[in-house]
C-alpha cells in the first residue's frame, strides 16, 4: 500500500530553489481600520502597498522565493482583526535558472 | 524605458489589483497586463477548479507549464478577484505524487485483491477491467455494475459516462458525489417548483437590503461571493446581514444579527418566521393567490438507514409516501405554523426572542429586498429537502422570489455540481434536462436522442451513493469505477459502510485520480488522471452559468482525462456483450460494433470534425477518436434542454464568453427566472409563471420541525458537525499537496467551547478521542481559533486524510434526497 505522506521540509525547501514568485491582492479593510491593516501590511517583508481607494481597497503585492512564503504572509495578515476579506489578483513565477530572464528587456 | 523582467511581472501584477480595486496607480504599471509577447506566457481563460462559485482566472503558461494566474476582469462573476485557493491554482497540477501509470494490485504477475500495486499499461488495465465488467454483467446484470462519479467532472465526462452506462450497460447505478451536497436542493427545486436550480443570480448581491445565511459560512466558502456582499454592505449603509450557524464563525465578523441556534431546529425557525409574516398581516395576497398552491406533506418519515436499524422500524412513513402531499388551504396552512410561536422557537432554538424578531422582519417587511443563501447547513439534513421547501415558503409568502435583490439562493459546493451533475443528469433516477428514468416519455426522448431502440433504458432508478456503498458491502455490486472524487475520505461512516464493501472479495474497484487519495489506495486499479486545463472542458456554476476552457498544458506522460478513459474504454464491448437479443433485434444494424461506434462515433457526438479545433489548440483526445468529442458530446446533452426551459447556446459560443446563464434564448442568457419581462419562457400576461408546475403556480408546503436522527444523550453528550475551511477545499486531495495550505490548517482539530473542555479537563492542544457508537478518530482540542461552537457543540473539518471525522459520522440520509447528513450526531470526548 502506497503512505499518503505529506511533503517532508527537506522537500518543501527544494521547492523554493530559484524562483521569483510576486502576487497581488486587494485587500478589504474596515473603514476605520484602513491605515492599521496598511500599517500591518507594510510590517510585512516583501509587501508593498501601492494604492488605497476611497472605500478602503488596498492594493498590494508580495514578493518571495515561493509560493509557500507568499502563502504564509497572506496568513499573517488574514488573522488581522480590521481585514473582511483578502483577494489574491495576480500570481506569476518566475524560473530565474533561465538566463534569459536575467536579460534586460525594451 | 527599461525594465527588468521582475520588474515588469509584478508591474503587471499591479496593474491587475489596481484595475480591480478601481484604483489608478503610476503609468508603469498600467496596459502591460495583454503584451504577452514580452514575457512569452500565452493567455487563456478557463474556470476555476474549485468551488461552486464559477470565477473565471486567466491561465498563463510559458513552456508547457502554468506559471501564472489572475482573476479575469472581464468576468461577471469575480470581476478580476481571486480566492486563496485560485491563488494556488496553478500548483494543483505539480504535487510531486502526481500518478503517470495505471497501478494494479498484483502478486506474481497477475491481478491480485491482496496484492501490491504494480504498474502497469493502458491496454492491461483496460484488459482487467473489461474481464471484471463482463463477468458482473454475465453473472447478474445491469444492476452488478456501476460507477461515481462527481460535481467535478466537466460535462463533457459526466455525459460521456451517463451515456455508458444508462445506455451502454442498461445499468441506471451511476451517481455523483453531489449526492453528498446538492441533492436536498435539487429535492427542494422540484418539489416546491417541478424544474431545479436557482431562479436568481449574483446580480442579486447587488440589489438586495438583507442578507440572510443559513447553514452558509461564505467569508470561508465562497469568498468571492463574501466579497460582493461585503462590497454591497459597506456601500449601502441601510444593507443588514443575518447569518445562522449551529457554531459561530468568520462570516459572523460581518453580522448585524448573529444566531447560533441548536442543530435541527432551523425547520422551527423557518416556519416562526412564515407565522410572524402572517400574524404581522404581511402576506403578499395578490401574489400567493395567483401564482401559489398549499399543501401539507407527510411526516415522519425515517432517516434513511438501513431497514433494520430501529429508527426505520419507528418511523410511521418511511415507505413510498414519504414524498407525498395533499392540498389544504391558506388558513389550514396558517393553523399549521400558528404553533410555532416565538416563545416556543426561542426555547427549542436557543436563539434570543428579540434576534428571531428581528430576523422575521427581514423578510415581512416588504420595503426589504431579501436574499437568502444556503449551502450545506440545510443540505446535509435529514431534513434537506424540507429545509429548502420552507425557505421557498417565506419568500412565496411575501412574493420575494424571481426579482433583482428577492432571491432565495441556494449555493454550491463544486464547480460542476449544477453543469454535471444536475443539468446532465448524472444521478441513478435522472436523464438530462431535469428529466427522470421512471417516465417512460422521458425515456423514449433519451432514446430517439440517442438513437437506441425503445427500452435501452431501464425504468428503475439504480443505487444511490450511499446505497452503492452499502450494496458493495453487500456483494451485490461487484463491477464499481470511482472518478473524480475521494469517496473513501467524504462518505459517512466508513468504518462499517464504505471500507468494507471496497476490500470485499467478491468485487472490483477501479479508482481513476491524478493523486493516490485514501480512495485511489483502497481500490483494485488506479487510473492516472489528467485534471483542469490539461484537457478541453465546461463547468455550470451555482447561477446556471455554463463556462468553458480549451486544454492548455499536456497532462504528466501516462495520465489521460476522465472523458477519454470512459470512452476508450466503451471499445472494448460489444453490443452483444452488453445488450440481450430482443434488443438488438430492434435495432439490427448495431449487431457486431462497439459501445464506441454506437454510443460515440456513429451518434450525433461522432459529427464534428477535427477541422473544427483551432490548429495551435491541444485536444489529445479528440484527435485520438479522430472527431471533435467535446463538441459532439456536448451539442448532442445540449439537444435534450433546447426548447424545453434548459436551453444552452452553440458549443463555439462559449469559448468567446465568460460564460452565459440558461436558458439562452435567442442568443440571450436569462438572469431570473419565472418572472416576465426577464425569463422568455414566462406566459405573457402572467407577472410570474413557475411553469415548471403545470398550472403555474410553485408550492407552499406544510411541514413540522422533527428532531435529528441522533442527539445527544448521557452518554454521547455531545453534538458533533462536521465542515470545510477555506485553505482547504472539501477532501483536500488537491489542496492538502500544495504545502502552503497544509501548512496554514495544518491538521483537523476539533474545535470546542473553552467550557466544554475545562469541564473534561481538557486543555488547548490535548490530544483526544472523539467516540461514537460506530467509531473514534483521534486529533487534538482547539478552544480558539475562526470556529467558536457554542456549549455542547464541536465542530472538526474533514478535509485530514490523517484524521478521518467521517470514521464517526452516521449515515443517516435525507429519505427524499437520499444525501447524508453529515453536521449531526452524538459524540463523546476523552483524552488519551
Amino acid at each position: 500500500m502506497m503512505s499518503q505522506k505529506k511533503q517532508s521540509s527537506s522537500e518543501q525547501e527544494k521547492d523554493k530553489t530559484h524562483e521569483y514568485h510576486v502576487a497581488s491582492l486587494v485587500a478589504y479593510a474596515m473603514p476605520e481600520q484602513v491605515s492599521a491593516v496598511e500599517a500591518a501590511i507594510n510590517i510585512i517583508e516583501g509587501a508593498e502597498v501601492h494604492a488605497i481607494s476611497d472605500k478602503g481597497k488596498i492594493v498590494l503585492t508580495i514578493e518571495g522565493d515561493s509560493h509557500k512564503g507568499i502563502g504564509k504572509k497572506m496568513d499573517l495578515l488574514r488573522v488581522h482583526k480590521g481585514l473582511i476579506n483578502l483577494s489574491p489578483v495576480y500570481h506569476q513565477v518566475l524560473d530565474e535558472n533561465k538566463e534569459e530572464n536575467h536579460q534586460k528587456i525594451k | 524605458m527599461t525594465i527588468n523582467r521582475r520588474e515588469f511581472i509584478k508591474a503587471n501584477a499591479i496593474a491587475a489589483a489596481a484595475a480591480v480595486a478601481g484604483v489608478s496607480v503610476p503609468a508603469i504599471a498600467s496596459n502591460l497586463i495583454t503584451s504577452s509577447d514580452i514575457t512569452k506566457l500565452k493567455w487563456d481563460k478557463a474556470a476555476c477548479r474549485f468551488c461552486g462559485t464559477g470565477c473565471s482566472v486567466n491561465v498563463g503558461v510559458m513552456d508547457g507549464k502554468v506559471v501564472a494566474t489572475h482573476g479575469d476582469i472581464k468576468s461577471p462573476v469575480n470581476k478580476g478577484l481571486s480566492c486563496v485557493k485560485g491563488y494556488f491554482l496553478s500548483k494543483i497540477m505539480y504535487g510531486k505524487d502526481r500518478l503517470t501509470s495505471p497501478l494494479l494490485r498484483m502478486t506474481n504477475g497477475k491481478y491480485d485483491k491482496e496484492g501490491e500495486f504494480t504498474p502497469i499499461s493502458w491496454d492491461q488495465a483496460f484488459d482487467v477491467m473489461a474481464e471484471k465488467a463482463k463477468d458482473a454483467l454475465k453473472k447478474d446484470g445491469p444492476k452488478a455494475v456501476g460507477m461515481f462519479g462527481s460535481g467535478q467532472w466537466t460535462v463533457q465526462e459526466g455525459y460521456a459516462a451517463v451515456k455508458l452506462y444508462k445506455a451502454g450497460f442498461r445499468s441506471n447505478n451511476i451517481d455523483p458525489n453531489a449526492r453528498h451536497c446538492m441533492a436536498s436542493a435539487v429535492g427542494g427545486f422540484m418539489r416546491t417548483f417541478g424544474i431545479d436550480e436557482p431562479m436568481g443570480c449574483y446580480d442579486d448581491l447587488e440589489y438586495a437590503d438583507a442578507f440572510v445565511l443559513w447553514g452558509s459560512n461564505m467569508a470561508e466558502m465562497h469568498p468571492i461571493l463574501w466579497t460582493r456582499l461585503t462590497d454591497r454592505r459597506l456601500s449601502a449603509p441601510h444593507v443588514k446581514v443575518a447569518v445562522l450557524s449551529t457554531f459561530e464563525h468568520r462570516s459572523f465578523d460581518l453580522a448585524d444579527n448573529g444566531m447560533v441556534f441548536t442543530p435541527q431546529t432551523d425547520l422551527a425557525i423557518l416556519n416562526y418566521i412564515a407565522h410572524y409574516i402572517i400574524k404581522t398581516g404581511r402576506v403578499n395576497k395578490d401574489f400567493v393567490n395567483k401564482h401559489t398552491n398549499f399543501r401539507l406533506g407527510e411526516t415522519d418519515i425515517g432517516y434513511g438507514l438501513r431497514p433494520e436499524h430501529e429508527l426505520e422500524q419507528k418511523a410511521k412513513n418511511n415507505g413510498k409516501t414519504k414524498g407525498s402531499s395533499t392540498p389544504i388551504s391558506f388558513d389550514e396552512y396558517a393553523k399549521f405554523v400558528s404553533t410555532y410561536t416565538v416563545e416556543y422557537t426561542a426555547k427549542l432554538s436557543g436563539v434570543p426572542e428579540h434576534k428571531l424578531e428581528a430576523l422575521a422582519e427581514l423578510y415581512a417587511d416588504p420595503k426589504i429586498k431579501v436574499t437568502s443563501f444556503w449551502t450545506m447547513g440545510f443540505n446535509q439534513h435529514t431534513r434537506g429537502v424540507w429545509a429548502n421547501n420552507l425557505c421557498y415558503n417565506i419568500h412565496l409568502l411575501t412574493g420575494k422570489i424571481s426579482e433583482p435583490g428577492n432571491s432565495p439562493f441556494s449555493l454550491t459546493g463544486q464547480p460542476s455540481a449544477c453543469g454535471t451533475a444536475r443539468e446532465v443528469g448524472t444521478f441513478s433516477h435522472r436523464l438530462p434536462a431535469d428529466m427522470v428514468v421512471k417516465n417512460p416519455k422521458h425515456r423514449a426522448i433519451a432514446e430517439k436522442i440517442w438513437d437506441l431502440p425503445e427500452g435501452t433504458i431501464p425504468a428503475k432508478p439504480g443505487y444511490h451513493a450511499v446505497l452503492q456503498n452499502r450494496m458493495l458491502k453487500d456483494g451485490k455490486l461487484n463491477f464499481y469505477w470511482v472518478q473524480c472524487n475521494n469517496n473513501m475520505q467524504a462518505a459517512a461512516n466508513i468504518n462499517e459502510e464504505v471500507y468494507p464493501g471496497y476490500r470485499n472479495p467478491k468485487n472490483f474497484i477501479v479508482v481513476s485520480d491524478p493523486y493516490p487519495t485514501v480512495t485511489a489506495q483502497a481500490a483494485d486499479l488506479i487510473l492516472p488522471t489528467a485534471m483542469w486545463v490539461e484537457k478541453e472542458g465546461m463547468y455550470g456554476n451555482a447561477e446556471r452559468r455554463t463556462q468553458s476552457w480549451y486544454q492548455m498544458v499536456e497532462a504528466p506522460k501516462g495520465a489521460t482525462s476522465d472523458m477519454w478513459q470512459v470512452v476508450e474504454f466503451s471499445k472494448r464491448f460489444k453490443i452483444e456483450d452488453v445488450w440481450p437479443e430482443e434488443l438488438i433485434a430492434k435495432k439490427p444494424e448495431v449487431r457486431g460494433k462497439t459501445l464506441f461506434d454506437v454510443l460515440y462515433k456513429d451518434s450525433s457526438v461522432g459529427k464534428f470534425s477535427l477541422d473544427e479545433i483551432p490548429e495551435d489548440r491541444l485536444n489529445h483526445e479528440s484527435r485520438d477518436f479522430g472527431f471533435y468529442i467535446q463538441k459532439g458530446l456536448f451539442e448532442e446533452y445540449a439537444s435534450f434542454g433546447r426548447g424545453h426551459a434548459h436551453d444552452l447556446a452553440p458549443y463555439d459560443r462559449y469559448h468567446q464568453e465568460r460564460g452565459l446563464r440558461w436558458p439562452v434564448v435567442n442568443g440571450k442568457e436569462t438572469k431570473w427566472r419565472f418572472k416576465e419581462g426577464s425569463d422568455p419562457y414566462c406566459k405573457p400576461g402572467s407577472g410570474w409563471d413557475f411553469y415548471g408546475k403545470k398550472d403555474g403556480r410553485a408550492i407552499i408546503f406544510a411541514l413540522p420541525y422533527e428532531p435529528a436522527a441522533e442527539s445527544p444523550d448521557e452518554e454521547y453528550d455531545l453534538w458533533l458537525s462536521t465542515g470545510r475551511v477555506l485553505e482547504h477545499w472539501h477532501s483536500g486531495s488537491m489542496t492538502q499537496r500544495v504545502p502552503e495550505l497544509y501548512k496554514a490548517m495544518p491538521d483537523a482539530l476539533v474545535y470546542m467551547h473553552p467550557d466544554d473542555a475545562k469541564s473534561r479537563g481538557m486543555r488547548r492542544g490535548d490530544l483526544v478521542k472523539l467516540i461514537s457508537r460506530r467509531g473514534e478518530v483521534q486529533t487534538r482540542v482547539e478552544t480558539r481559533g475562526r470556529n467558536k461552537p457554542p456549549v455542547g457543540l464541536v465542530f472538526m473539518p474533514w478535509f485530514d486524510a490523517s484524521r478521518l471525522v467521517n470514521k464517526v459520522t452516521l449515515d443517516a440520509t435525507d429519505p427524499l434526497s437520499k444525501e447524508t447528513d453529515y453536521k449531526k450526531c452524538a459524540i463523546k470526548i476523552v483524552k488519551v
